[in-house]
């Protein structure tokens, strides 16, 4: 790809809790400047390739490094930032003084970021941690993440608990984290949450890495709806046989199909009689992500890559 | 990483100071001067009231109306040990296996520290914190002890003092150890419970029984007691011991953690 050194580079990575499989043989390079989201149902393997890429859990066997280093160097950790899945925060201590806490130890944090950040995500930090609601804990989870600008993000189901306005400033800070030119690793159980920001989404089931796509080719092979009401009723041989034109019906003046990748050929055919109205649902990258899933039950040798 | 331990050990210690100095001044303040009176008819009931075995398990209650036989046999005997054993393992599993186990170790052990480190932060934060409950209690111990004139000298109770501290943490970082190599506290404290039980029943219940007495070296309360602080000053050799054994079992706790998954 580019010449740059990966920022997470797995090779074969596989953990076993016992004879319980985690993780499967997952080969794996996340380049400097992505966002890469990691998405699969709960249960696939998504926290358990997170936890190896953080050395809380060690491989069962197979090799990974993260910017550049053994995951085993503690000192790489501080060019992490890191929101786990299930975030537990307790006791007395006031959340900003925690917050201080983990700044401090992972080499400091630039003057006025923590509050900066809790402003944009209106987070209340003068509460007790284990007073925090479970909103406010997750946007101080992504405080912490954020706040000594990491050079890798490793966000474990960032959006959970948080509510829209709230999910979209996050992904405005996903977004700036990118334009600076740093990384992120977004995990995910629904597509929806990671499909707008991620520039590439892997997909883990069962714990396999099933497929790896560009989320512009994915959209490309989406399945689309589409219905066309025309002033009239139009001939039905006008739209058969279309490429990538699918379940085709046409009653009277209105056209139904669902349509595979490009528009165009059926634009260009329907451009011929009068159209009085048009509606095209979004992709449903969810459908294609489902495909994915349905093609791996059948198959399971089937590794698909970009 | 230490000092963070320690404030978040505070309330707990805090709590420890307040409840063993109301149980020093509970026995020393208030019992101790109503036995000096009548010595004679305490002495007796104590013998009779704790017949054979039992007499054993509480450390053969002898000299009990003198100041340093009141004070082994009431207060360091057992009492003062269990009550800080008690305190080193609840320090000891706030430290790794009880924040493990609620998930709020995921952060710490991902933060730019090495595992082998960030143990060894967390057990001399424990020392310390038991280091100053048990400076505390000692100048407590001693206030009491001069304030109802006991006839004992500062550096023996000072003697004891340190024995019970190096007995508490013994069992501490024997909790550690286990919490770190297992990450459960419940494994831990078992673990501690069976092992401060059985070690105690040796050296007083089974010290006459050759079938469990050699079991004595491998009881700390061996080397706890077995030098007769309160009598005969500080048992250097003996508190060695139970210091090199802490080592050990620091450096044990140590290594299991570094090698292990976390909150799997």
């Amino acid at each position: 790809m580019t010449g740059m050194t990966a920022v997470v580079q797995a090779e074969g990575l596989t953990k076993y809790y016992g004879r319980r499989r985690g993780l499967e043989d997952l080969t794996l390079d996340i380049q400097p400047g992505e966002i890469f989201g990691y998405l699969g149902p709960n249960g696939a393997g998504k926290t358990t390739t997170i936890r190896l890429l953080l050395d809380v859990i060690r491989p069962t066997s197979g090799q990974v490094r993260v910017l550049g280093a053994d995951s085993r160097e503690a000192a790489v950790r501080a060019r992490i930032g890191y929101l786990p899945g299930e975030l537990v925060l307790e006791g007395r201590e006031r959340a900003r003084d925690y917050l201080e806490f983990l700044g401090r130890t992972r080499g400091g944090v630039p003057p006025g970021r923590v509050a900066q950040l809790a402003e944009r995500l209106d987070a209340d930090l003068s509460v007790p941690m284990r007073k925090l609601s479970k909103g406010n804990r997750q946007k101080v989870g992504l405080i912490q993440a954020f706040m000594h600008e990491p050079e890798l993000l490793i966000l474990d189901e960032p959006t959970g608990g948080l509510d829209p306005l709230v999910q979209q400033e996050f992904l405005a800070m996903v977004r700036e984290v990118r334009a600076s030119g740093r990384t992120v690793l977004m995990s995910s159980h629904v597509l929806a949450e990671v499909e707008h920001v991620s520039d590439r989404v892997g997909i883990v089931r069962a714990g396999r890495l099933v497929a790896v796509e560009n989320v512009a080719t994915l959209r490309e092979k989406a399945v689309r709806r589409v219905e066309l009401h025309f002033d009239a009723p139009v001939p039905r041989e006008a739209f058969e046989g279309l490429p990538g034109v699918r379940d085709l019906r046409v009653e009277g003046a209105s056209v139904r199909c669902t349509i595979d990748g490009r528009p165009d050929p059926l634009i260009k055919a329907a451009a011929r009689f009068t159209v009085v109205h048009m509606v095209s649902a979004e992709p449903d990258l969810e459908e294609i992500f489902l495909t994915y899933y349905s093609e791996e039950g059948r198959n399971h040798d089937l590794q698909v890559s970009s | 990483m230490i000092s963070k331990s320690l404030r978040d050990h505070r309330r707990a210690l805090i709590g420890w100071v307040i409840g063993l100095s109301a149980f020093l001044s509970m026995y020393v303040g208030v019992v101790y001067p109503s036995i000096v009176e009548d010595p004679a008819t305490y002495s007796a009931q104590a013998v009779a009231k704790y017949p054979g075995a039992l007499k054993d398990l509480m450390g053969g209650l002898q000299d009990f109306a003198t100041a340093p036989g009141y004070l082994q046999t009431v207060v360091y005997q057992i009492l003062l040990p269990v009550l800080f054993i008690v305190c080193a393992m609840v320090l000891a599993n706030r430290s790794l296996a009880g924040p493990e186990e609620s998930g709020t170790f995921e952060l710490i052990v991902t933060l730019p520290i090495d595992r082998r480190r960030l143990v060894l932060q967390l057990f001399a934060a424990m020392a310390l914190g038991l280091l100053a409950v048990a400076a505390v209690t000692l100048a407590v111990a001693w206030a009491l002890a001069r304030s109802v004139d006991m006839d004992v000298r500062f550096d023996r109770i000072m003697a004891a003092h340190i024995g019970v501290y190096l007995l508490a943490l013994f069992f501490g970082t024997l909790t550690l150890a286990v919490g770190a190599a297992t990450g459960r506290k419940a494994v831990a404290s078992a673990v501690l419970g069976v092992w401060a039980v059985l070690g105690y029943m040796v050296v007083t219940v089974g010290k006459n029984v050759d079938a469990v007495s050699w079991l004595k070296w491998v009881s700390p309360f061996h080397y706890y007691a077995e030098g007769r602080p309160l009598y005969e000053g500080l048992p250097v050799g003996d508190y060695l011991v139970l210091a090199g054994a802490v080592a050990v079992l620091a450096l044990t706790a140590v290594l299991s953690f570094d090698r292990r998954d976390v909150g799997v």
